[in-house]
């Protein structure tokens, strides 16, 4: 590295270093989020014991009003998720934490299915921003990656001097020159997205990373700040005797003694004749579950939750309260907050559960532009130090260490990916803790990738790498045709696995531009100027 | 809802086409000829318009604030593409839109 002499030089030097330490990170981060973002169809493909029932949500929350009462008739809430466009199938469970250990039910024979463990598309999402690492910890190293993307965004626009004259300027034929273009490229054009991503990726842990203003305001007491940020619960007493009734069973000891008994049986109105009311707050088709606490008695109260998506807010916690046994409205979901919102808007832009397929799309593949920025990005710096290396003939290593990384990173995390949709079929169904084998082979793989790319060449390791990630892909419509019924051929698995076959032969391409250069050319182990060379 | 989004596609990148043959390099890069400067201004001029239309088509599809966000993505987008296309395929790249038109009638039928 020469020394740093101008500003534009400084920029130029602390975006390769940024880029490139943290790109690794970065890349892990932005491949499993693209992912993430069909997080629902991926772990729909990842199950193919369930099967679209096509009944209506009223069909199914009938069923589920059948099954729970039978089996569970003196339970103190029953939790309904009910079928929605993303993922048309019915899980029931009891108890407080609705979120653990929901049964799928089959909303026609009103009998339990059994569905194997996966992670699919949750590992995913978990590994998107904790990077499998302790949950706090793993957030704030995404937390310093992200600033290193900001970072990196910003010395890069410096440094670019020809933004706009090179808006459009792609040029394939010119060796390192087509991938500097391919990189500005991704970069420029995809720049309202890149910074959107990066900064909503921030917002949504705000609280973790600044926890100064809480600190400061609220004495540390991240309650107590919620509550005034919330109007539901600022509003007083309307809202904490709906909090009662809900929780009467544990709270019936401080609130009184009306509560320690049981309320008297009462017949409660249809549970799917909530669904209708819910919709006209929330929405058609809008309701995603719901939750009856003290079920069968007088005191029965339904809880309906919206499905994120009508709105770029993402509205967690939000939900209308009925008397199940009356049918009276007894709590609407209130506004937020302007500041509330703000953030709520934020995150929700970074989650993208609004604006159906479409927008789901969009944010899909502007993400995957990002991760071709990301990869391009590290293989142009492993280009500069190479062109280095050579002149003063020095740091080979490091330069080792460099292209042994940016294979492992980029085709070995795409390996484990694809390795994990594989291992989900292969592994048996009844194996106990199989989520946690997937998770274990992807690791695994990775690791592979890592000892392949330490032994082999740089140009080799990356031909075969991506010839086998390649060859995964296009094979996962074999291996679903093998292993599972034809009844599972639904459009969702059919999609997904059309897709695949999308990036399989994507991939296919590039393993074979990254070899067909070394045959011509005769200079081997130069993976990068070679795909450069062959465009 | 699909109808509006082709049509916002199909504009998107019309618009940017337009802006990019705009340039003088990539209108002699397709028509082998220096534009004259009312033509370059004009491509100019109704890239932006085009957009512009982009940006409602954007919101009749989702509504107001989610319309923007997609107008984002889809000018990004289409502007990847039309960068992609240009050096293999000029020629396509100009009769794209043509293409996307047909795909929005198509969409408006069926629908």
């Amino acid at each position: 590295m020469p020394r740093v002499k101008s500003f534009t030089q400084s920029m130029a030097w602390l975006h390769s270093w940024a880029g490139l330490i943290l790109g690794w990170l970065l890349f892990a981060i932005f491949l499993t989020g693209t992912l993430t973002i069909f997080d629902k169809e991926i772990n729909w493909w990842s199950q193919p014991e369930l099967r679209d029932q096509q009944v209506t949500q009223q069909e199914a929350a009938r069923a589920a009003w059948n099954w729970l009462a039978r089996e569970h008739g003196d339970a103190e809430v029953w939790n309904i998720s009910l079928p929605t466009e993303r993922a048309p199938v019915m899980s029931v469970s009891i108890g407080d934490n609705r979120r653990s250990g929901g049964k799928v039910l089959d909303p026609h024979s009103e009998a339990l299915v059994p569905v194997r463990e996966s992670a699919g598309g949750n590992f995913l999402y978990h590994f998107h921003y904790t990077l499998h690492m302790p949950r706090t910890f793993g957030i704030w190293v995404v937390g310093l990656a992200a600033m290193a993307m900001l970072t990196a965004l910003v010395t890069g626009i410096v440094i670019h001097k020809r933004i706009f004259k090179d808006f459009f300027t792609f040029r394939p034929v010119k060796g390192r020159r087509a991938w500097l273009d391919g990189h500005n490229a991704c970069a420029v054009l995809m720049l309202p997205f890149h910074l959107m991503i990066t900064y909503t990726g921030l917002v949504i842990f705000v609280m973790i990373y600044m926890p100064a203003a809480v600190d400061a305001l609220y004495d540390g007491n991240r309650e107590a700040m919620f509550r005034e940020a919330r109007p539901l619960a600022e509003k007083g007493a309307e809202p904490r005797q709906g909090n009662e009734r809900r929780d009467g069973g544990r709270q019936g000891n401080e609130r009184g003694p009306r509560m320690v008994e049981q309320a008297p049986a009462a017949e409660m109105l249809p549970l799917e004749s909530f669904i209708g009311k819910a919709e006209s707050v929330f929405g058609p088709g809008m309701v995603a579950s719901m939750t009856i606490s003290h079920p069968g008695r007088a005191n029965a109260v339904v809880s309906l939750r919206p499905l994120l998506g009508s709105r770029i807010a993402l509205t967690k916690g939000v939900e209308v309260r009925f008397d199940a046994v009356s049918g009276k409205l007894l709590q609407a979901p209130l506004e937020p907050r302007a500041s509330a919102l703000t953030q709520q808007v934020m995150t929700g832009l970074h989650f993208a559960q609004f604006g159906g397929y479409p927008m789901r799309w969009l944010y899909f593949l502007c993400s995957g532009v990002s991760c071709a920025m990301i990869a391009t990005g590290l293989v142009l710096f492993a280009m500069k130090q190479r062109l280095r290396t050579a002149e003063v003939n020095r740091g080979h290593t490091f330069l080792r260490v460099v292209d042994v990384l940016n294979i492992a990173v980029v085709a070995g995390l795409v390996l484990g990916c694809i390795g994990m949709l594989w291992a989900n079929r292969l592994l048996p169904v009844e194996l106990a803790g199989r989520a946690g084998w997937e998770e274990s082979l992807f690791f695994g793989i990775w690791g592979v990738s890592l000892l392949h790319a330490g032994w082999r060449q740089p140009g080799a390791a990356w031909r075969e790498q991506l010839g086998v990630a390649a060859l995964l892909c296009l094979g996962l419509p074999l291996l679903g045709f093998l292993t599972q019924d034809a009844g599972a051929m639904d459009t969702t698995r059919l999609s997904l696995a059309l897709v695949a076959v999308l990036i399989g032969l994507m991939l296919a391409w590039t393993a074979w531009r990254v070899g067909r250069p070394a045959a011509t050319n005769g200079v081997p182990h130069e993976p990068t100027q070679h795909l450069a060379g062959a465009g | 809802m699909l109808a509006a989004f082709t049509a916002g596609m199909t504009l998107a990148y019309t618009g940017m086409l337009a802006l990019c043959l705009g340039l003088e390099r990539h209108y002699r890069q397709i028509w082998r000829e220096t534009p004259p400067v009312w033509l370059r201004r004009g491509l100019r001029v109704g890239g932006w318009m085009v957009l512009v239309m982009a940006f409602h088509a954007c919101n009749l599809a989702w509504g107001a604030a989610m319309g923007a966000v997609g107008w984002f993505g889809l000018v990004s987008l289409t502007g990847f593409v039309l960068l992609l296309l240009l050096p293999y395929a000029p020629r396509l790249a100009v009769w794209l839109p043509v293409g996307g038109g047909l795909l929005w009638i198509g969409v408006l039928v069926t629908m």
